[in-house]
């Protein structure tokens, strides 16, 4: 039986344009094992934000079959415990504080317990953030956002962590250390992680790398 | 707490930032709309509630009358008082009379009370000024305060009192001479009507006064504290004899009851439209939010939010707004009523138009009551129009496909 964490099989997602239809992917496979690290690069335009999106749930193929641990069931209910998200613009909610964004993961997916609360203070202070939990997100660099974006992907303890181009918005060293830290997170915790970058440095640092090309999902050449 | 009542919360009061404009703005909008309902309703509430007061206060719940006279009375009292729920019964005598005093003189009511049982009906000793009901007698009188004052009597004086039945004697070439009767109190009822124009003396006095020999005009009566009025009229009905009926006060001012409710509910309808005008102010600032937050609801459904939730959490800032702005409302609407007499003859005083108050609105102080059932009212109707105005926004956002959101650069 196999141990995939995220299995795609023969996807197919086509878009209309104009008169014409653009198929953005054509027949990805794709399996990530329990703890494994995976990099995705490619040029822009190649299908790999589109990729990620049907990886997480976000929206349907027009073909083929997603499954996470082994289930298609890819809902919203499912997906917030299952599955960590990173954006390349962080996305945090301006309202909450660093520790408030961090607990809404699990606050999404139930109640929040002292338990969860602990976790979320332990998170802030594993991406370095301690003295900074009770910030605002408009108080924090970007670096920061993006390491309160990786504990928020890592609160409800997920299977399986999926990066779209987290360091895209974010200096050179800067994204260094946070795909250090992501990785660093992700292997301590046993999540596996698909990372999405155009950098290659930063695909180097995953176990396999992968090579988007014009919908094809494959080994770098 | 769900994630997003939590996250409607923090929308409407973001952690470390001082009260937010929007917020802001919208309690007030709707605030204000309360306070106006509050205040308006509380005055107009307060006619209503003054002059029941009134008329409980000087004749009892019940009125008791007849075609003309009412010629065995202590065989009807008899009855009367044998009814369950009737506490007490006082019978009386009024007509119309010139009083003079001096060179002045006036045509108030004359009220004909029996000494025996009227404060058992009637609470009239706490309307006294000056004086005492004990001090009344078949050859003195109680003057409503404005009528001593327009004819410039005091307690002691002696006035003139004529009856029409002079006209009769005049007729027959007899002579009749009008009753001198002392001022033994002055009373206030806080009524204009009232207060400008009523003597209260004795039965026999008033009997004497219009010839009436032993009958009387009606029967003032009291029901048992928390029995039913309209029941107890109707067993009165029941036992009374022909040609004499008994009516519930809200009976004998139905029209005048009927017109006050249709104006009170004319003027709620119309002040609910300034609630309804704030719950626009705040779809309007929801829809903006929804457009501006495009990217965080896209985020709340790549976490896991389903868009059910996503909408309740802008539905639930207009119910939050509600509420909020509902309690701002009651509490600016109720400190107005606090402070309203001061208001009103404050700028009565300043446009020298005190008198004229007095005059048109009949009571010395602006009235207020505030039944529950109307704020109840209030506040319900507040808080579902509020939330309703949630319910466009939160349509909006539930629509949006995370996938569509979070693309939204």
């Amino acid at each position: 039986m196999s141990d995939a964490v995220l299995s795609a099989q023969a996807v197919r997602k086509s878009y209309a344009s104009g008169d014409a239809t653009l198929e953005v992917l054509r027949g990805v496979d794709l399996e990530v094992q329990a703890g494994e690290s995976v990099s995705i690069r490619g040029e822009s335009g190649s299908g790999k934000s589109t990729l990620m999106n049907l990886l997480a749930g976000l929206d349907a193929p027009d073909s083929g079959t997603i499954a996470w641990g082994g289930s298609p069931d890819t809902g919203a209910r499912r997906r917030a415990a299952y599955l960590g998200m990173i954006f390349q613009s962080f996305y945090l909610v301006p309202e909450l504080d660093a520790y408030e964004n961090v607990l809404l993961a699990r606050r999404i997916l139930g109640r929040v317990d002292a338990d969860a609360r602990l976790r979320a203070r332990e998170l802030v202070s594993a991406v370095g953030l301690s003295g900074r939990a009770h910030h605002l997100p408009a108080q924090l660099s970007g670096g920061e956002r993006q390491r309160i974006a990786i504990a928020r992907a890592l609160m409800n303890r997920p299977g399986l962590v999926l990066a779209d181009e987290p360091t895209g918005n974010l200096d050179e060293r800067t994204g260094n250390a946070v795909v250090e830290l992501l990785l660093g997170l992700c292997a301590s915790a046993g999540t596996a992680l698909v990372l999405v970058t155009h950098n290659a440095a930063h695909a180097a640092k995953a176990r396999r790398s992968l090579l988007m090309t014009a919908g094809v999902l494959g080994p770098p050449a | 707490m769900p994630w997003y009542l939590h996250l409607a919360v923090r929308q409407l009061f973001p952690t470390g930032r001082r009260f937010p404009f929007f917020t802001l703005i919208s309690t007030l909008g709707v605030a204000l709309g309360v306070a106006l309902l509050v205040i308006v309703m509380g005055v107009m509430g307060g006619f209503a509630y003054e002059i029941r007061h009134m008329i409980v206060d000087t004749e009892g719940e019940i009125q008791i009358v007849a075609h003309g006279l009412i010629g065995d009375a202590p065989a009807v009292m008899k009855r009367v008082l044998a009814v369950p729920g009737v506490a007490a019964a006082t019978p009386y005598a009024r007509d119309a009379v010139m009083i003079k005093f001096g060179d002045k003189s006036a045509f108030p009511a004359l009220r004909g009370l029996d000494l025996a049982s009227v404060e058992s009906v009637t609470r009239l000793s706490q309307y006294l000024l000056v004086g005492s009901l004990d001090d009344l007698d078949d050859d003195s009188v109680i003057l409503s305060d404005q009528l001593a004052a327009s004819v410039g009597a005091n307690v002691g004086d002696t006035i003139e009192v004529y009856s029409p039945l002079i006209i009769n004697k005049l007729a027959a070439d007899a002579v009749f001479l009008p009753r001198q009767v002392r001022v033994v109190g002055i009373l206030h009822i806080g009524h204009n009507q009232l207060d400008s124009s009523t003597v209260y003396g004795t039965l026999r006095l008033t009997q004497d006064l219009y010839g009436l020999g032993s009958t009387v005009h009606g029967i003032d009566v009291r029901v048992t504290p928390g029995s039913n009025e309209d029941d107890v009229v109707a067993r009165l009905n029941a036992v009374l004899p022909e040609g004499i009926r008994a009516f519930s006060w809200e009976d004998s001012f139905s029209d005048f009851l009927w017109v006050l409710n249709l104006e009170r509910s004319m003027i709620f309808f119309l002040l609910l439209f300034i609630v309804i005008v704030a719950a626009f102010s705040v779809t309007s600032s929801l829809l903006i939010s929804v457009v501006r937050k495009t990217r965080e609801i896209g985020l709340l459904g790549a976490l896991g939010g389903r868009p059910i939730q996503v909408a309740a959490c802008f539905c639930a800032q207009g119910l939050f707004i509600g509420v909020l702005g509902t309690a701002v409302g009651l509490a600016l609407g109720f400190s107005a009523l606090a402070v309203r007499n001061h208001v009103v003859l404050w700028v009565a005083r300043v446009t020298q138009r005190e008198e004229v108050l007095r005059r048109f609105y009949q009571f010395s102080e602006l009235p207020a009551h505030t039944s529950g059932a109307t704020i109840a009212l209030i506040v319900v109707l507040t808080i579902v129009i509020s939330t309703l105005a949630g319910l466009l926004p939160a349509w909006r956002a539930a629509r949006l496909r995370p996938v569509d959101a979070l693309r939204n650069e």
